[in-house]
């Protein structure tokens, strides 16, 4: 079979919100290995891919870091192909106080959302897995990542320290593989439903957005920029989508 | 990255970074106005065109008393706008030294306060087209990095970027986007007046600092092209840098 039709674009996060809508977008021109933890919502966002049949599916819990390279190396063995784009997009988002944060606690979220990533990059890159296919690297980080805010310390060192791994490796793996994050700024997935339940923080966000909340379409668009070669010489960047939130200082 | 029906004005649309985005904007299906000092340059453009209905003007933005003239007789002629694209730039290669206000005040005229009359004249209801709202300023790098003898071109560009992000938040109620594209080094007519200064192996060294190298023109097109687009409809405010990596590591 010629190598391109075993080359597969892999989404991390993807049986919900910003994984999930990347993936429904994606899924019109690629092979896509679909992740996450639960293999029913997984099989609804199959359902939902152009040509279902063309897409793979791998559950693993990036709680068992130690399990996820044997887990994802079968994985590639058993169906003889390669990944040329990673999408990572899965996520926890754990508040705590700080007085209340703990090692287990916070270990389970760098875990989830920044340890993973190195470990899949690291495996992607290893010649006897992945064949040197490996072209381009997307996170999905938040624009939190640049600031603070009460209770998010956990998620942000997360997520700052994801983008801190994203350019180390843009360095890295240049020039064969580019890497870089988008920075969304607050819109309605399931990941945030609850937050957006409070009529204060719906307020408050409406005030501090020059656009306007967001949507999930609009990370789409960036994400498919982003892994297409209208971005080929796009590498190391943190790419804000945010509405004009993180600009914004008026009173 | 649909631009069928939209009418932009591209300015530094003879060369370089404008003229590849010309070339592209008419590829996506939208309908522009190309304004230069460059004549010549700007009939070469015209000829690498898709599509009809673009217009051409030789203008020079140093005389920025006109701009509002010029830019209202565009949108009476060639239709009310979407957005526009501020392309034009001057180097300014000199060591603190040689710096004078003169020689610096031209490079700002053009880089940075061409770029504000353009904005303000732009958002009036007889120019705007009302919807799609978008505008790009070609930054650099430089603004946000450092260089040696480029400390009156960098003074210019982090203004355009501080002056960007401030107009995007005055104009996000319309709306209209306001957003930078920060190229790195890119093989255009203005690197290669910087390659005859600096000597080829000056070059090779600064091409090693790129994790993939120089950029082209095309790659910073596609940029514009995204912002203008739909699909950037929720970015207002930012610097999309466009570099290699240059300013990764």
């Amino acid at each position: 079979m010629p190598e391109t039709q075993n080359l597969y674009t892999l989404i991390t996060g993807a049986s919900s919100g910003i994984g999930r809508a990347i993936a429904e977008r994606l899924s019109e021109k690629r092979h896509l290995i679909l992740h996450g933890r639960d293999l029913q919502r997984l099989e609804a966002c199959r359902s939902h891919c152009a040509h279902p049949e063309m897409h793979l599916l791998w559950m693993h819990d990036f709680c068992d870091l130690e399990g996820l390279a044997p887990s994802l190396t079968k994985l590639l063995a058993e169906t003889d192909i390669a990944v040329d784009c990673l999408v990572h997009s899965a996520a926890v988002l754990t508040l705590l106080p700080v007085r209340a944060v703990t090692h287990a606690a916070f270990s389970k979220v760098l875990d989830a959302n920044l340890v993973s990533a190195a470990e899949i990059v690291s495996l992607l890159v290893k010649r006897r897995v992945n064949r040197q296919q490996l072209k381009n690297v997307l996170f999905i980080s938040s624009i939190a990542s640049n600031f603070g805010a009460p209770g998010f310390s956990m998620y942000i060192a997360s997520k700052s320290g994801l983008d801190g791994l994203m350019r180390a490796l843009a360095v890295e793996l240049g020039p064969g593989v580019r890497v870089n994050s988008i920075l969304p700024g607050g819109i309605r997935t399931p990941m945030t439903t609850s937050l957006l339940e409070d009529r204060e923080v719906v307020d408050k966000l409406a005030r501090d957005y020059p656009l306007g909340l967001g949507e999930m379409g609009d990370i789409v668009d960036a994400a498919e920029f982003l892994t297409s070669e209208s971005s080929r010489w796009i590498t190391g960047q943190q790419f804000v989508v945010d509405g004009g939130r993180s600009i914004n200082i008026s009173i | 990255m649909e631009l069928t029906n939209r009418r932009y004005l591209v300015t530094g649309a003879a060369s370089g970074i404008g003229r590849a985005t010309s070339v592209l904007l008419s590829g996506l299906g939208a309908t522009l106005a190309c304004v230069d000092l460059d004549q010549s340059g700007l009939r070469e453009t015209g000829s690498l065109l898709v599509g009809q209905g673009h217009v051409f003007r030789t203008l020079d933005l140093l005389d920025l008393s006109s701009i509002p003239g010029w830019i209202s007789g565009i949108a009476e002629e060639f239709g009310k706008l979407h957005g526009f694209v501020h392309a034009a730039g001057a180097p300014a290669p000199w060591p603190l030294k040689a710096l004078s206000p003169p020689l610096w005040r031209r490079v700002l005229t053009v880089n940075t306060e061409a770029a504000m009359i353009l904005s303000q004249a732009f958002q009036k209801r007889s120019i705007f087209a009302g919807e799609h709202g978008s505008i790009v300023f070609i930054s650099s790098v430089i603004a946000r990095a450092g260089s040696p003898a480029a400390t009156a071109y960098a003074m210019t560009k982090a203004a355009l970027e501080g002056f960007a992000r401030s107009v995007a938040l005055e104009l996000a109620r319309v709306p209209i986007r306001v957003n930078c594209v920060a190229p790195g080094f890119v093989q255009t007519p203005m690197l290669e007046r910087m390659d005859a200064l600096w000597g080829p192996e000056q070059l090779e060294r600064v091409e090693a600092l790129h994790p993939l190298g120089f950029g082209r023109a095309y790659d910073i097109a596609c940029a514009v092209a995204f912002l203008l687009a739909d699909t950037a409809r929720w970015i207002t405010g930012s610097v999309l840098v466009v570099d290699g990596g240059y300013t990764a590591q």
